[in-house]
């Protein structure tokens, strides 16, 4: 642990002394950072690792500028349901009904946008925010059922939301007979092309709504709160926090991901159908795990899941381009699953193995103002390790 | 009391040097025993000092690092549980392991049948045999009960038998009078008397030392992973146990503080009824008042405290806080009205194990620690945990630190810390030194008079007696969910807690 052990909090210290206090706080956060991001560590080594692979073994079509731009294109929409996905799992559930809300909320858009353009087609165009918030807010619609059922009902989130998925892609189905519905704002397509330098915007967005959920996660109240249900739901239960207000939440948050998403499938291509990214809703669970999310709940990290999302992207287009079939990108991911699995548990056998660094009587020393107990009772010796 | 078999006997069961070490710890060092036919041993000795360990290498859950354990005259370095269990050596555990949903018959003949690989269950041949073991004890056991439904004593004596159906002949029990009211526990030790004659050796787990001294024939004290002494019964009194247990002298001092008796009552809870756990319970809590709610297990004491918490609300009568009245029907309504509560399985309810201590003391308060965007304020957020960590002197190399790797005393401060944090009203504290050695013990006692003292409402439920009497203005006992008794002043003394507990 670190070495800069000022026992931080004694109050009314000389200048020098707040100096070094903030100096170690920074140290400890540092470290702390450090070290809760070992996963995402490793995220970066198996994205470089994979980015180097494909890079040498094709780079004529794997570095060539269009397959990255579509490696940035492609990526987005995966990786926000993956980041929905990683929230639902840090509660310590799973949301398997994303794709098809993206997919519902996709068909909504079409559906809007084509049954006003039927008519007055520079009308439907004008509308096109209105009609892309009226896709997001199906989204939102879907993830507040989810909610429902799961915190309100009290349904284990895996039943309640394949039950929403079956529901939703049926209704999905129904409403388009099955058939590939085309026409979406031209607005919105174009935007989909545009880039900001050689960066798609697409990719953009996915990065502005990854640094948005990272920073709910980490500085809101409601953050703390989904981590610690995720953690210990029976605790959270003990101390104040109502998982009935925190799951509904999340599982909302989810579905307006999951909204945006079905918009961001429009704006790479103006075709929404009921059956369009069947393969997502595991891959997302391979992301998010991947990622360094806990699939048991309380621990989690967006940028673990953006390099996840990144570096299966990479290996996808990089099978493409060494004419692969999806069939042996199937085989991949569930190689690149297990093996990272395996690791985990090989690190964590070896971590428990090593003895436990607890109690070091280092936080009472300096600090004598600070300690408003008389001077520890006898037996001061035994109190460690009980 | 019979006297010990004159010719030296062999013993059923010996366990010899037996060393344990968990990571850098050493929960066992040497740790030698030994068990003779038709003698209750028992082994005393504070939390944390290895009793359990011991039990769980015996029955072979745990395996030793060094030593062995012999089983009439047969070596074990490497038992393991199957070899316990035909070696004849049974553990009742404190919760019994019992199936709640099955019947009494079935219950103390399942085990049996499963260990002994019958291939189909027959329903028509348990019965029989559990009648038969029932009525080798002389019991009044009715076989058809559903055992959730059999009070605590009953649920024990279905363990016994399920033991004796499995040929023990070593009983250990884990605390076998903690639930027990004065009566049973008679009842018990006629029972055990009966194993006696049949030769089973019987270890008693226990720091109710009174009772258990009062049926033993040998005790072995343990401390720190080792064996301090072991001895006929008849040499040991409860003080010198203590001293033994403790390696100091008992330290029972009474110290509260002055409470301002006009004030506004902090709590005040009148006619609180929950139909199945407690009735018409009403007592108030002034500002600085450290009120002690006693009882046995299962008299409604927890209840009472869950559902001033909102844990389990109670179906109708009024709370208080500081004269308002409250509707407490969920945990955030008691959080909101000022209330907090130290449950009583810390490790489950109380804490977030493989969060940092940091996340843990602020778990309670993360609403009051908003900015003007409703983000949290992180400095705020930081000085709270870098005081609490602080004045609580929570032992950790610091508070980023997994609340995992904490002894039972600092993770208890922790939990301490995350209700501190919410800067409560009233705290109810459940068994707050529960699994807490000694020294933390007494320093928790006095972070609970410093926060009276600053003028909260405390309310300790406890079962411990020398905890109450060291830092309780009142004593409240519940009995059969009800308050039975108010003891206040001088009344206050382990010796009386214990007299009306029991009545």
């Amino acid at each position: 642990m670190s070495e800069k052990q000022s026992p931080a909090g004694a109050p009314a210290l000389g200048k020098g002394a707040q100096i070094n206090e903030r100096v170690g706080i920074a140290t400890r956060e540092f470290i702390a950072r450090a070290s809760a991001n070992r996963k995402t560590g490793r995220m970066v080594v198996a994205l470089l690792l994979a980015f180097s692979i494909f890079a040498i073994a094709n780079p004529r079509v794997f570095l060539n500028p269009l397959n990255l731009q579509n490696i940035g294109v492609t990526a987005p929409e995966i990786g926000i349901i993956a980041i929905a996905m990683m929230l639902a799992m840090l509660t310590g559930g799973i949301d398997l009904s994303l794709v098809a809300i993206a997919n519902l909320s996709a068909i909504t858009v079409v559906s809007l946008y084509s049954g006003i353009a039927a008519n007055d087609p520079a009308l439907a165009e004008s509308l096109t925010v209105p009609i892309i918030v009226a896709g997001v807010l199906v989204g939102i619609g879907c993830g507040m059922l989810n909610g429902v059922l799961v915190s309100v009902i009290g349904i284990t989130p895996i039943l309640a939301t394949l039950g929403t998925m079956q529901i939703l892609n049926g209704i999905a189905i129904v409403t388009t007979g099955g058939s590939t519905l085309y026409g979406a704002p031209e607005s919105l397509a174009s935007f989909g092309r545009s880039g900001l330098g050689p960066v798609p915007v697409l990719f953009v967005v996915f990065l502005v709504v990854a640094v948005l959920v990272a920073l709910l996660v980490s500085t809101t109240p409601l953050g703390r709160k989904i981590q610690l249900e995720g953690a210990n739901p029976v605790a959270a239960r003990y101390s104040g926090i109502s998982s009935r207000s925190v799951l509904m939440s999340t599982y909302t948050i989810g579905g307006a991901l999951a909204g945006v998403a079905g918009v961001l499938f429009l704006a790479r291509n103006p075709t929404a159908s009921a059956d369009y990214g069947a393969s997502y809703v595991l891959l997302v669970i391979v992301i998010a795990v991947l990622g360094g999310t806990n699939p048991n709940g309380g621990f989690a990290s967006v940028a673990g899941v953006v390099l996840a999302t990144l570096t299966l992207q990479i290996v996808s287009s990089g099978f493409t381009a060494l004419r692969l079939s999806s069939y042996e990108y199937a085989i991949a991911q569930g190689v690149i699953l297990i093996a990272v699995m395996v690791l985990d548990a090989v690190a964590a056998s070896r971590r428990a193995r090593r003895p436990p660094r607890t109690a070091m009587p280092a936080a009472t020393p300096d600090a004598p103002a600070a300690s408003p107990e008389p001077t520890p009772v006898t037996a001061q010796k035994e109190t460690e390790h009980s | 009391m019979e006297s010990l078999p004159t010719q030296a006997p062999v013993p059923v069961l010996s366990v010899r040097g037996i060393t344990k070490r968990f990571g850098g710890v050493t929960a066992l060092a040497g740790v030698s025993l030994e068990l003779l036919p038709g003698e209750v041993h028992c082994l005393a000795g504070e939390n944390g000092c290895g009793k359990s360990t011991l039990i769980k290498i015996i029955s072979g859950v745990e395996r030793p690092d060094a030593g062995e354990v012999i089983i009439d005259g047969v070596s074990h370095s490497r038992m393991n549980a199957t070899a316990a269990i035909t070696g004849g050596v049974q553990v009742i555990y404190q919760d019994f392991s019992l199936f709640p949903n099955l019947s009494v018959a079935e219950n103390i003949v399942l085990t049996a049948e499963v260990a002994g690989r019958q291939r189909f269950y027959r329903a028509r041949a348990v019965r029989p045999k559990a009648q038969s073991i029932v009525e080798e004890l002389g019991l009044d056991l009715d076989l058809d009960a559903e055992v959730g439904d059999l009070s605590v004593a009953d649920k024990q004596l279905t363990a016994i038998c399920r033991a004796l159906v499995n040929d023990a002949r070593v009983i250990i029990m884990d605390e076998p009078t903690t639930a027990l009211t004065h009566s049973e526990v008679a009842r018990l030790f006629t029972i055990v008397e009966r194993l006696r004659s049949r030769g089973v050796a019987l270890v008693f787990v226990s720091h109710k030392l009174e009772e258990v001294l009062a049926i033993s024939q040998r005790v072995t004290i343990m401390r720190s992973g080792r064996v301090v002494t072991s001895g006929l019964a008849t040499e040991f009194d409860r003080r010198s146990i203590a001293q033994h247990m403790t390696g100091t002298e008992l330290d029972e001092a009474r110290i509260v503080g002055p409470i301002n008796a006009d004030a506004e009552p902090r709590l005040t809870v009148s006619h609180l009824d929950l139909p199945g756990a407690f009735h018409d319970v009403s007592f108030t809590v002034a500002p600085g008042e450290i009120v002690g709610v006693t009882g046995l297990l299962g008299s409604g004491r927890t209840e009472i405290a869950e559902a001033i918490f909102g844990a389990r609300p109670a179906a109708s009568g009024d709370i208080l806080v500081d004269g308002r009245p409250v509707s407490i029907r969920s945990i955030p309504d008691a959080v909101a009205a000022g209330i907090g509560y130290v449950p009583e399985d810390r490790l489950s309810q109380g804490l977030f194990l493989e969060n940092s201590i940091a996340d843990n003391i602020i778990a309670g308060s993360l609403d009051r620690h908003r900015n003007r965007w409703r983000g949290l304020d992180g400095a705020r957020i930081r000085s709270t945990i870098s005081r609490l960590f602080a004045s609580l002197s929570i032992k950790a190399p610091s508070a980023d630190a997994p609340v995992r790797s904490l002894s039972g005393g600092n993770a208890q401060r922790v939990v301490l810390a995350k209700w501190l944090a919410t800067d409560p009203k009233v705290l109810v504290l459940n068994g707050p030194t529960v699994g807490v050695d000694v020294g933390s013990k007494s320093q928790i006692l006095e972070l609970l008079r410093q926060a009276a003292a600053s003028g909260m409402g405390i309310v300790v439920i406890s079962d411990d007696a020398p905890e109450l009497v060291s830092c309780c203005h009142r004593v409240l006992v519940v009995a059969r969910g009800r308050i039975a008794d108010e003891l206040r002043g001088d009344a206050i003394s382990a010796e009386s807690i214990h007299e009306r507990m029991a009545a």
